[in-house]
């Protein structure tokens, strides 16, 4: 019950546009803020920076966020993670790091002592609680220009109201992959029950989350991304339009009843997602747009021409 | 022409400008439109409308007459319930165009979302490009032209209207049946492409109901009514005549059976509460009326114009159809008496109820029966119809025999159906669709009417917190002991939680998030008396609806076969010989005089309590009597406190 968001520059962002990246994701978020006023988050591929990782996690307000930040030190040095830089931000801890193993290793060994938000070269996941012209400025959304982003507000229905319910969510041991979802998914259970036998694990009960992780143990499995998003269309019921992000590209999936919308603008510059059309036009305001909405039952996948540029 | 430029003006204010310039016959045209939601909603005046660019959601929804020129896409829903005019749309429509649609003509120049003319009844939609999935989804009448390919599953469980295809049909949904155009077919639909400028020179493919499903193969058979009290309760026997009956009746139909009145087993309710005090006496104190403050004042939250309850007693909503037209105009008169509001229930406005009721709360519900923008403005409130307590997740049913010419008229569909009411709005498909469709109702009639929410009890916990969020001004929260014309036993029985244990979730649910007094609930479900109204407010309701108790104060036996359609009391009926048995007179004083027997209740208990107010009865009034009943609603145990204060 949200909006999502998405904007991938094919070749970096032209001069002629000018808003950032992080700017236009969050108009795009305002724009359809009636859908989702509970929590706002954004997903943003930042250039990846060679040998090491961004990690985030989430950390206690006021008083007890610096004994987090103890534990999370505590934690990465016990496997052999080196810490670059480590800087606050709202709710959250944002570490760069040298790290030379094996991510699903690193997160499945920590993942119990702290409270990790995303790990990746590119990928830094920012979500709070609250509305995006609201948690924007307090997060620097404003000063990410990179290639390409996805982002989230959401209406929390079933599972609660934190920071750790928003989206989007990382797809848990899995470097640079993140997921926004608009819909719900009816065999949540029956899903997660699968992937858990098969070891994946869980950090909350929501159902984007298992998107999410369910992605990434099919690219665990050898598929790519596309074939993972092909099989989602056939494990996955329910209603919903998602978004998942890598290092170079967006890919979408669509389930067959198309109950839940998603309009899309490309020109040769950008691509831009959006939950209605109202939010494209933030991004060229006057104009009329040649949109389209996909159809159902289909996934798609666009790329950045030069993940580099 | 007059302009108006969109990005510097609130679609609110941009909505009444346009209604002005409607008022005085003006043309319009809106700049900078950047897809912006409701535009046009509301309109009903003949005038131009030229939109520059891309509209968002609902584009000229619940209008009648305008002509509207849109240059680029509309989002979701244009032309919603529209009744008569004209849409062209130079681009593509988003998913349910022309969704509930009464009348006039819509073309769509590009291509069309998915579930397109979904519950639509009368009028044209024409698609130039290709349509998506579930086009003419539960469609009741009218005409769909789609010139390109028609998408999966067309016509999916259409009851009635017509769906050409100029392209490939990709497949034909449930119960749609492929036939051959006849030659005036395709001559209307000749002159109609003309008017509109449009060539096709392909040849077209008809589509319509196979109606194989629109009655029950075999009716039930007529049985000897067993009274309400011979199946109900835990002492009864375990194969007792009802339930052998029922197995009965299920070998000859092969169906689950259908029944009116709620759940019949027994489940904790307010009669297991009590009152801390002992209040034996309280009846007798002749001041209390004077003394105690009933009025109430609910729906006025976000802007609207609040009713005004003489007591906090609302009479719940009840369908013209499933209620014989003179049951109707007695409740209105009834309401207006005791100075509380009437419902029309589903299927529309009866004119006759409107004349007689001071205020009157129009539902909304998924099939749109009767749904249209005049009624929404001789409302004194509207209400969106998510589900009821006796049938959670289910739509209404009313039977063939109770869909007479004049209600399927009033309705909008064919008669002689067996009326099986979708399960969920059209555009409602989660709390993010939920509240553009309240924005929508509030844009239609200019944000100057409450608009409530009907929940059946079910995921109230979850809901309660979206019906807040979705901006409602309240909610009619209904349990599983509610009435219902028409809906299966086992349903009834066992899908929907007890109206108890739906207000602790409702109110659990609000304090879970800090919202603990911002959202009014009108308790029903199984509301006897002034005493559970009592109770109901105590426990942290703002007022309660009466459903079942205002049938049986006017004559109802109680015979639970409501969906048949041969009520002897002439409540639940439309056969005029039964109707005519219906004094309208009589049985109207008969339920005002219930009704002020709520008062007295109300009022005596409160002043009893030491309140001057009926809204300072609390929880520390209350104590439970039953283990169930304390566990349920966390109130001491005390079953030493049993009186019973209904004699």
């Amino acid at each position: 019950m949200c909006a999502i968001a998405g904007l991938l520059f094919k070749k970096g962002r032209p001069a002629s546009f000018s808003m950032t990246t992080g700017a236009a994701l969050t108009e795009i978020l305002d724009a359809t803020l009636h859908r989702g006023p509970d929590s706002t988050g954004w997903a943003l591929y930042h250039p990846a920076l060679e040998g090491q990782l961004r990690m985030r996690f989430f950390i206690g307000a006021n008083g007890s966020g610096q004994g987090d930040i103890e534990k999370i030190h505590a934690a990465l040095a016990d496997q052999d993670v080196t810490l670059l830089a480590g800087e606050v931000l709202g709710c959250t801890y944002g570490a760069r790091v040298r790290f030379n193993g094996d991510v699903l290793a690193l997160t499945h060994a920590i993942e119990r002592q702290v409270r990790l938000v995303s790990i990746g070269a590119s990928l830094d996941i920012l979500k709070d609680v609250g509305q995006p012209f609201e948690l924007s400025p307090r997060y620097a959304i404003d000063a990410f220009d990179g290639g390409h982003g996805i982002a989230h507000i959401r209406l929390a229905t079933e599972s609660g109201v934190h920071p750790d319910t928003a989206h989007p969510f990382w797809a848990c041991g899995f470097s640079d992959v993140a997921t926004v979802h608009n819909g719900q998914l009816t065999n949540y259970w029956i899903m997660r029950r699968r992937l858990e036998r098969r070891g994946m694990v869980f950090q909350t009960e929501n159902d984007t989350e298992l998107i999410a992780v369910y992605l990434a143990y099919q690219m665990s499995r050898g598929a790519d991304l596309e074939a993972a998003l092909r099989a989602s269309l056939e494990d996955l019921d329910g209603t919903y339009s998602y978004l998942v992000a890598t290092r170079d590209a967006i890919g979408y999936a669509k389930d067959k009843l198309a109950a839940k919308p998603m309009v899309k603008y490309e020109n040769e510059d950008l691509i831009a997602i959006s939950s209605e059309e109202v939010g494209l036009n933030r991004l060229f305001p006057g104009r009329a747009l040649a949109t389209s909405e996909p159809a159902p039952l289909t996934y798609g996948l666009w790329r950045r021409e030069s993940v580099f540029a | 022409m007059e302009t108006i430029d969109l990005s510097n003006m609130p679609i609110r204010t941009a909505n009444e400008v346009i209604r002005g310039y409607g008022a005085a016959h003006q043309d319009v045209q809106i700049i900078n439109p950047d897809a912006k939601h409701y535009l046009c909603v509301g309109l009903t005046n003949p005038i131009q409308v030229h939109i520059k660019g891309s509209a968002g959601y609902f584009c000229g929804g619940l209008s009648d007459g305008p002509c509207i020129e849109v240059e680029n896409n509309v989002s979701w829903g244009v032309g919603d319930n529209m009744l008569a005019g004209n849409i062209v749309v130079g681009g593509n429509a988003g998913a349910i165009a022309g969704e509930a649609l009464r009348g006039g003509e819509i073309v769509i120049k590009g291509n069309m979302g998915s579930r397109a003319g979904q519950v639509m009844k009368k009028g044209t939609l024409c698609c130039v490009g290709n349509s998506s999935f579930m086009a003419g989804y539960m469609m009741y009448g009218g005409r769909m032209i789609i010139l390109g390919d028609s998408g999966e599953k067309v016509g999916e469980d259409m009851a009635g209207g017509e769906i050409f295809v100029g392209g490939q049909v990709n497949s034909l949904g449930n119960d749609a049946l492929q036939v051959a155009p006849t030659a005036e077919d395709l001559e209307s639909i000749k002159a109609f492409l003309d008017r509109y400028g449009l060539t096709f020179t392909g040849t077209f493919q008809k589509i319509v109901c196979a109606g194989k499903q629109l009655t029950f193969a075999t009716p039930e058979p007529r049985m000897r009514s067993l009274p309400h009290t011979q199946f109900t309760g835990s002492r009864v026997d375990y194969w007792n005549a009802k339930v052998v009956e029922d197995i009965r009746v299920k070998a000859h139909i092969g169906r689950y059976r259908i029944r009116g009145y709620g759940a019949a087993r027994p489940v904790p309710h307010l009669s297991d509460l009590a009152f801390r005090k002992d209040l034996t006496g309280a009846g007798l104190d002749p001041g209390a009326l004077a003394r105690v403050n009933l009025r109430t004042f609910i729906g006025g939250k976000h802007g609207g114009r609040a009713l005004d309850l003489s007591m906090p007693v609302m009479i719940a909503p009840m369908s013209y159809g499933a209620l014989s037209p003179h049951m109707k105009r007695a409740l209105g008169i009834a309401s207006r008496l005791s100075g509380i509001s009437e419902n029309t229930g589903e299927g529309g406005m009866y004119s006759y109820e409107r004349a007689e009721a001071r205020q009157l709360i129009a539902q909304c519900l998924s099939g749109r029966f009767g749904w249209n923008i005049h009624d929404m403005k001789r409302a004194d409130g509207l209400e969106l119809y998510i589900s009821q307590g006796a049938k959670p997740g289910l739509g209404g049913q009313l039977m063939a025999s109770k869909l007479t010419a004049e209600i399927a008229a009033m309705r909008g569909i064919p008669a002689g159906m067996d009326l099986r009411s979708p399960s969920r709005h059209p555009d409602v498909l989660g709390g993010d669709d939920l509240i553009m469709k309240i924005e929508e109702l509030r844009e239609a009639v200019g944000w100057r009417l409450p608009v409530s929410l009907k929940l059946g009890a079910g995921r109230t916990r979850d809901d309660i917190k979206i019906a807040l969020k979705d901006r409602l001004d309240f909610v009619e929260l209904d349990g599983m002991q509610g009435g219902t014309g028409a809906a299966g036993n086992e349903v009834l029985e066992y899908v929907g939680i007890p109206t108890l244990a739906a207000l602790m979730e409702a109110l659990e649910g609000l304090a879970e998030i800090d919202a603990r007094d911002q959202l009014p609930i009108v308790l029903m479900g199984g509301i006897q008396n002034g005493v559970d109204a009592a109770k109901a407010i105590a426990l942290g309701a703002h007022a309660v609806g009466l459903g079942t108790a205002m049938l049986i104060a006017a004559g109802c036996i109680a015979c639970m076969q409501c969906s048949v359609g041969n009520c002897v009391a002439g409540l639940a009926t439309q056969k005029a010989a039964h109707v005519a048995r219906f004094d309208i007179d009589q049985r109207s004083l008969a339920m005002h005089r219930y009704l002020e027997s709520i008062r007295w209740q109300l009022a005596a208990i409160s002043a009893a309590l030491g309140h001057d107010d009926v809204r300072q009865l609390c929880r520390d009034d209350l104590v439970a009597l039953t283990p169930e009943a304390a566990a349920m609603t966390r109130l001491p145990y005390e079953p030493s406190a049993a009186r019973d204060l209904r004699n």
